[in-house]
């Protein structure tokens, strides 16, 4: 894979969490409102980015027989220096996203890419997959965070977009809408594929 | 052997370094989260006790060690006299476990000035009602040296229709407040006195 | 009776999955057959019951009194990660059966996130011992009630005429959505 691919290939191919079904909870959970959802997505890409690069870096030093938990300690870690940054720098965010910061460190999509690319590429490859397949997540979040928010609160980034008399769908800032909001976008990337004659489709 | 040695080193390695990295972080970061979780969690419950920017009060911030609790008191000045007092409490018996009560209290009068909720992880719609400002004015004016119940026990506070538990829990941490105001208020006194200094 | 709605409220109401959002990969990935999601079930509530108890100790016995509570998330993990390493191990050399029946599912539960998140949510609640070990273990069966109900929709999806462009993970979400919304009319049950 070339860098150029590298970077590209996490904003459609392997989008996650619609192309790539990883990361599922903090997809689901933390879209209430847009912010919440960027704040997520970069807070995950900080860690993709980060946990690529020193794994890539210790790939020959690690025996392949601890490579798992020595994986999991270098993500951990990076989860809590996030942890702290965020309640230092941007407390209110830290407070609405809740459990779900510490949650990164068993999000599927940071140990998946650690495992599959970053174990058995050059550093510099790595933290540009981390990086584009992390932008790739924020994106994804922000969309989906923007979607529900607008139905559902009436609102996009705080700003009122409706007028006054829009009665709010309730129901998309829940849970329900949460998991039906996301099947629908995954069935319309489907069509999209292919209309646009991939042969891609989730199992 | 040789290579579970190997195994053993390289775990050791990465967790130590890590430690030592975390460690390093925090000891930066800890004063400035601080700072933050007292602006944005008691910054506002500071301001609509007292009615004067956050900024002026948060620095006015002593934590007393009594038994293994830490318990964060602000305190308003006028010339050298202590004015008035905002301490801080857990309340137990929530329905989410403790609910976090601040209680301003008007030294010079003996009075309350007010109860704001801290935290609380109360089901949102019923028992998070605690919040509402009907429900903290009735601490307004009532004195600092008398426990408070609620209505149903033969007190003074009307508790929260459908919320009995909350209700109870903000009693009790405002009980667990003046018990401490009425056996520690020399101790705060003494140490406010020597942070001036 | 405390411990009763407690219970109650963690298997219904705040149900993990389907109100709580955690532990959604395994929830699509590994609930296409009845069978197989009985399995998972079952595996969750053991190792989320063992890797509570733990969490809960060193918290409370190590993390707290020494002031390191910043290090939570690492110490969970690996408490988790350590532990289910251990019960595969064990289940191996004691019980072939056991092992046979639940075996494949403990390396996907390290990242399981349900496991992680009981685990911070009993911390962030303040429970005591009891109290944690009512919510572990309910909330764990809310996991395997959520997952063996669904797994008996999705083999109904399998025959029946879903579009093309829904078929797979889509359809399995919308599902989810809709039994989300039959498990919120569970609010109001316990206050």
């Amino acid at each position: 894979m070339t860098l150029k691919q590298a970077l590209v290939h996490g904003l459609w191919e392997d989008l996650p969490p619609f192309r790539l079904v990883l990361g599922l909870c903090p997809a689901l959970a933390v879209t209430s409102s847009a912010e919440n959802g960027l704040g997520m997505g970069l807070a995950a890409t900080f860690v993709l980015v980060f946990s690529n690069m020193f794994i890539s870096v210790l790939r020959k030093v690690i025996p392949d027989k601890v490579r798992i938990g020595s994986f999991i300690v270098v993500i951990a870690t990076l989860v809590v220096l996030v942890e702290m940054i965020m309640k230092a720098y941007f407390f209110p965010l830290s407070q609405q996203l809740g459990i779900f910061i510490p949650l990164i460190v068993v999000n599927c999509i940071i140990l998946g890419r650690a495992e599959a690319f970053a174990s058995r590429n050059p550093v510099l490859l790595s933290m540009a997959d981390g990086l584009s397949v992390g932008i790739g997540f924020t994106i994804s979040l922000a969309v989906l965070g923007s979607i529900r928010e607008i139905l559902g609160a009436g609102t996009w980034f705080g700003w009122q977009v409706f007028g006054a008399s829009f009665e709010p769908f309730e129901f998309m800032v829940k849970a329900p809408g949460a998991f039906i909001c996301l099947g629908i976008i995954l069935g319309l990337m489907n069509a999209y594929s292919r209309m646009r004659g991939e042969t891609f489709i989730q199992t | 052997m040789r290579e579970i040695l190997r195994l053993i080193v390289v775990l050791s390695l990465i967790c130590g370094i890590s430690a030592g990295a975390l460690t390093v972080a925090r000891l930066n970061l800890a004063s400035r989260i601080e700072k933050q979780s007292d602006f944005y969690v008691r910054g506002p419950a500071l301001e609509r006790l007292f009615g004067k920017p956050a900024e002026e009060l948060l620095g006015n911030k002593i934590s007393l060690p009594i038994g293994d609790h830490l318990y964060p008191i602000f305190y308003l000045t006028e010339g050298s006299e202590i004015t008035e007092l905002a301490v801080e409490a857990p309340g137990p018996g929530g329905y989410g476990g403790d609910i976090i009560v601040m209680i301003g209290l008007d030294l010079r009068e003996n009075r309350m000035v007010g109860m704001e909720i801290i935290q609380h992880s109360e089901t949102p719609g019923v028992g998070s009602r605690v919040e509402k400002a009907s429900f903290r004015k009735q601490w307004q004016g009532l004195p600092v040296d008398e426990p408070v119940e609620l209505t149903s026990q033969g007190g003074q506070i009307d508790a929260i229709s459908g919320a009995t538990y909350s209700s109870k829990a903000v009693v009790n941490g405002t009980n667990h407040i003046i018990d401490l105001i009425r056996r520690h208020r020399d101790d705060i006194m003494a140490v406010i006195k020597a942070k001036g200094e | 009776m405390e411990l009763l709605y407690l219970a109650i409220g963690a298997i219904f109401v705040n149900n993990i999955l389907l109100a709580q959002y955690l532990g959604n990969c395994p929830f699509c990935g590994v609930s296409k057959r009845l069978s197989t999601s009985v399995g998972m079930g079952v595996a969750v509530i053991f190792v989320c019951t063992l890797s509570s108890i733990f969490t809960w100790l060193v918290y409370h016995y190590i993390l707290n009194p020494y002031d390191m509570e910043f290090i939570q998330t690492l110490a969970f993990i690996l408490i988790i990660a350590s532990l289910v390493q251990f019960v595969e191990i064990f289940m191996k050399k004691q019980s072939k059966g056991l092992y046979n029946a639940l075996g494949i599912y403990l390396p996907l539960i390290t990242t399981n996130c349900a496991v992680m998140g009981i685990a911070l949510l009993n911390i962030k609640h303040e429970f005591n011992f009891f109290e944690m070990l009512i919510f572990s273990i309910a909330s764990a069966s809310g996991f395997a009630l959520a997952i063996i109900l669904f797994a008996g929709l999705r083999e109904r999806l399998m025959i029946s005429p879903v579009p093309r462009a829904m078929q797979g993970t889509a359809i399995a979400l919308v599902t989810a959505g809709v039994m989300s919304l039959a498990f919120l009319g569970f609010r109001g049950m316990v206050q």
